[in-house]
């Protein structure tokens, strides 16, 4: 009898499994979940919701963008300058910008009310400007504003004025669009610790205040954000609520967005196979985004600063020849169709595609050549010897699976070379990564994006950059001088097309010059719930380059 | 000795003891590095390592370090937390009280389906239950948490929707407060009955999938106790005086069985706890198991030291209270001249 009862119970409950399996399914494909509420499944937790602490590219920045305004915007569906809390976009047509491009001029929207319930004033702007200046926080970007500005300044309540260092093609796509410049309460910093130079306010860094189409709501650690819609937003009302499912496995993300429980998931390229041909599911696939995937070169190596499995001289990056074989014995097409899963562009230029200046035309490393590898490392006297070199990227992501075909390529290459791929964690990465000189031959990140290619060519390019002096490329460019004038010439030109071919003749210069290998410029990829209308990506935008307030179900 | 002079000593003592302890705690933390690197971008310049060096005094010998930090316990701050942005002392308490309450309704399950599986398979011995309970008990040993957990979300929560995944529904928790942040409770104080559902709703799969590791354990435990007893003369007995078989089985065997599953039940209680991390992570559980995992990747140094001399110190107390009930049981215990 007993047994009976259990065989009897065993047959019932997967008889119930599946008669409920073909009901929920049926019904999981007809049903909204939770109406009114996008459900974001975010990847990162952010370090800071404080736009004058953000750091960019981090996870900050994409809750700034919903809940803060800034004076300009760039639009969904192209790259243009428009209008935000500023009621036109400035130019020397409309006598916004001064003749000789130092003074810009803003007017500010009227009839403008913060989430606390004050009103904008261009006191505000200049405000939040200051702020971000004078807190100068080592982790955020104040360093836009503070390398561009000299002064700011209210005309009154609704006209702001910003005197410049000296003329800037880029100041408007880069500083004014950039999550720093956000618009920030006077009245609620004053109220919750002020200003202090150096130091951050506690208060800001987990707490929102701005006049954005979401106000913030909550924040709990390790779980979610919450925002809510703000019904007295100057331009169109968000139409849904927002949760942002904060970190977690992949696979979970996976799960949960095929289950209907996420509306939009960010992953990697690598996840999409996952939910190709999902019901319910669209990839959205369109773009690339604006972080190119790099390697550097060490040009400043300390004397016996390498790890000890290092066998290259410190001035192993000193010679063109081998920078190079570097950016010839990649292959880009196992790179891209393996971990990107083909949702990429080979681009080997450092300014990327999609941002003025590109060349299509410029030479680039875009296919594996072994043989002309070979013959520079024959040239630079390296191939008989052999040589063995680390490269240090952060574990389990894109970088090292980069770093990974890297090893593959240079080693299938010549059984006497080996790359060493140290995988370590973000912190160690961090710490090692923020070192001056720098102890590693080579590391390997991505570029933070940017809207103008000023910002990659200081950044990246210059020789008294950011990285060209951390790297020492005035040790190993063939004409550093005429690259540094190149640069400094195009981030004053201000007529498109001078400005243009300024970059065009750069990008010639650094193909037979590389200071990077850039593996590929990731497409942009995302997925999302069919159900979830008015989809739209801006790779301008902040990661995952989604605006919350344009959607609906 | 006195056993209150007894009890004076180890409480003067305990000071010195968690002194050495938090020694010990931030040297072995140390040994793995500079904290730095959690605060740092891989964008920032030398000198802005050097502000945030200085910002959180790691610009000073570890000597001095130090001190900044057991000061800083003194008053209360145990650091910020890089991976949770905030105080450590601010998102700790929370994050305890959702490990503790996932862990217990684990235990409850493990201790429930454990003792009945148990019963169950010890009084039909060698027979068909006694065989599918095996199976199950070795399963639950055996199966890696990490995969049940993912299976169990596959089926229930992906494909079925019958079981949600977090720790509740946000807008239910945002809708009573949390004196204790250990939500079951929480809403009982507040008298609602749909944030009660919605804990329990939410803690069904995680505990299951940390509950049936535990549950096999017990289970075994309960079988094997309930054989033997079963064999004793006094079984036999209670049968002869014409006891139903079912009085004798509860009454009498499973009672006196209990006791070597209960000192089981104790120790699985730590596997519990240790197996939260996994299934913290895969069940969005926003507990101290996966707060550490990231703590511990990302090398955020001021949330792993609160959490190691939060159980040290938790150890000791509780050395201290068993010592002093143990000596007050047994008199027989020497207390020292």
């Amino acid at each position: 009898m007993i047994q009976l009862n259990w065989r009897t119970g065993i047959a019932g409950l997967f008889a119930g499994t599946g008669i409920a399996l073909s009901m929920t399914a049926s019904s999981l494909a007809q049903e909204i979940n939770n109406p009114g509420l996008l459900v974001h499944a975010a990847d990162d937790e952010p370090t800071t919701l404080d736009p004058a602490q953000v750091e960019p590219g981090e996870g900050g920045e994409t809750v700034i963008l919903q809940v803060y305004d800034r004076l300009l915007d760039i639009g969904p569906a192209s790259p243009e300058l428009i209008p935000s809390l500023a009621t036109k976009v400035p130019s020397t047509d409309n006598g916004l910008i001064s003749e000789d491009g130092m003074i810009y001029t803003f007017p500010i929207r009227g009839g403008v009310i913060f989430h606390d319930g004050s009103e904008l004033t261009a006191h505000d702007v200049k405000y939040s400007w200051d702020r971000a200046m004078a807190m100068d926080l080592p982790e955020g970007n104040a360093g836009a504003l503070i390398d561009a500005i000299d002064s700011t300044d209210v005309v009154d309540d609704y006209t702001f004025r910003v005197a410049l260092k000296e003329p800037s093609a880029s100041f408007l796509n880069s500083v004014v669009v950039s999550m720093v410049a956000s618009i920030v309460s006077e009245d609620a910093v004053e109220a919750n610790g002020g200003i202090q130079a150096g130091s951050p306010n506690t208060f800001m860094a987990g707490n929102m205040v701005g006049t954005g189409p979401y106000k913030f709501a909550a924040w709990n650690r390790n779980e979610n954000i919450q925002l809510e819609v703000f019904d007295a937003y100057w331009g169109d009302n968000a139409n849904l609520d927002v949760r942002i499912e904060i970190g977690g496995d992949p696979d979970v993300r996976v799960l949960g967005l095929r289950a209907g429980e996420f509306d939009t998931v960010e992953t990697d390229p690598s996840f999409i196979a996952d939910l190709e041909g999902a019901e319910g599911v669209t990839i959205y696939s369109g773009g690339l985004l604006l972080e190119p995937l790099h390697i550097g070169f060490n040009l400043n190596i300390p004397e016996s600063a390498l790890p000890d499995e290092d066998t290259i001289p410190a001035n192993f990056f000193h010679d063109p020849r081998v920078r190079q074989a570097f950016n010839y014995a990649f292959d880009y097409e196992a790179f891209l169709n393996g971990p990107l899963a083909g949702y990429g562009e080979f681009n080997s230029h450092y300014i990327p595609i999609g941002i003025f200046g590109h060349d299509e035309n410029a030479p680039r490393f875009a296919a594996q050549d072994l043989a002309k590898a070979e013959e520079l490392f024959r040239d630079a006297g390296y191939w008989d010897e052999g040589f063995s070199v680390s490269v240090i990227t952060e574990e389990g992501n894109l970088f090292a699976l980069m770093c990974l075909v890297l090893k593959d390529s240079i080693e299938k290459l010549n059984p006497k070379f080996r790359i060493n791929v140290l995988a370590v964690a973000e912190s160690v990465f961090d710490d090692a990564h923020s070192q001056n000189p720098l102890e590693y031959a080579m590391w390997a990140k991505n570029a933070d994006p940017a809207a103008d290619p000023d910002f990659y060519m200081q950044a990246y390019i210059h020789p008294d950059g950011e990285w060209g002096e951390v790297h020492g490329f005035s040790n190993g460019y063939r004409d550093g001088e005429a690259v540094a004038s190149l640069i400094d010439q195009a981030a004053v030109e201000l007529d498109p097309g001078k400005r243009a071919a300024i970059y065009s003749e750069l990008q010639t210069l650094l193909y037979e010059d590389p200071m990077w290998l850039i593996a590929a410029q990731e497409g942009v990829v995302m997925a999302h719930r069919d159900w979830l209308k008015g989809f739209a990506m801006q790779p301008l935008w902040p990661r995952p380059s989604l605006k919350f307030a344009l959607f609906n179900k | 000795m006195q056993l209150r002079d007894y009890i004076l000593r180890r409480v003067i003592i305990l000071p010195i003891l968690i002194l050495g302890v938090s020694i010990i705690v931030f040297v072995l933390t140390r040994v793995g590095g500079s904290p730095i690197g959690i605060y740092l971008s891989h964008e920032m310049t030398p000198d802005e390592v050097a502000q945030i060096e200085a910002r959180f005094n790691l610009d000073q010998p570890v000597w001095v370090q130090y001190i900044y930090w057991a000061r800083g316990i003194f008053q209360g701050d145990f650091g910020w937390s890089g991976v949770a942005a905030a105080p450590v002392t601010d998102v700790f308490p929370n994050k305890l009280a959702a490990t503790m309450e996932l862990a217990i309704a684990s235990g409850l399950v493990a201790v429930f389906l454990g003792i009945s599986l148990g019963t169950y398979a010890g009084a039909r011995r060698n027979r068909l239950p006694d065989h599918a309970t095996r199976i199950v008990a070795v399963s639950g040993a055996s199966l890696p948490q990490f995969w049940f957990g993912i299976l169990l979300l596959i089926v229930f929560w992906a494909n079925l929707g019958l079981a949600p995944i977090g720790r509740s529904d946000a807008s239910i928790w945002s809708s009573i407060s949390h004196p204790t942040g250990i939500y079951t409770v929480d809403a009982i104080l507040a008298g609602s009955i749909s944030a009660f559902w919605d804990a329990i709703w939410h803690l069904i799969l995680p505990a299951l999938t940390l509950g049936y590791g535990a549950t096999a354990i017990i289970a075994r435990m309960m079988r094997s106790s309930l054989v033997e007893e079963l064999q004793q003369d006094y079984v036999d007995a209670a049968r002869a005086k014409g006891l139903a078989e079912r009085i004798v089985l509860r009454r009498h065997a499973r009672r006196n069985a209990l006791v070597p599953t209960v000192t089981v039940i104790g120790l699985t209680f730590g596997f519990l706890l240790q197996g939260t991390i996994t299934v913290e992570i895969i069940f969005r559980w926003p507990g101290l198991g996966r707060w550490m995992a990231d703590s511990v990747l990302r090398g955020d140094q001021a949330t792993l030291m609160t959490y190691v001399l939060f159980t040290s110190v938790l150890f000791l107390l509780v050395n201290l209270v068993v010592d002093v009930i143990y000596a007050y049981l047994d008199r027989r215990v020497t207390l020292g001249k």
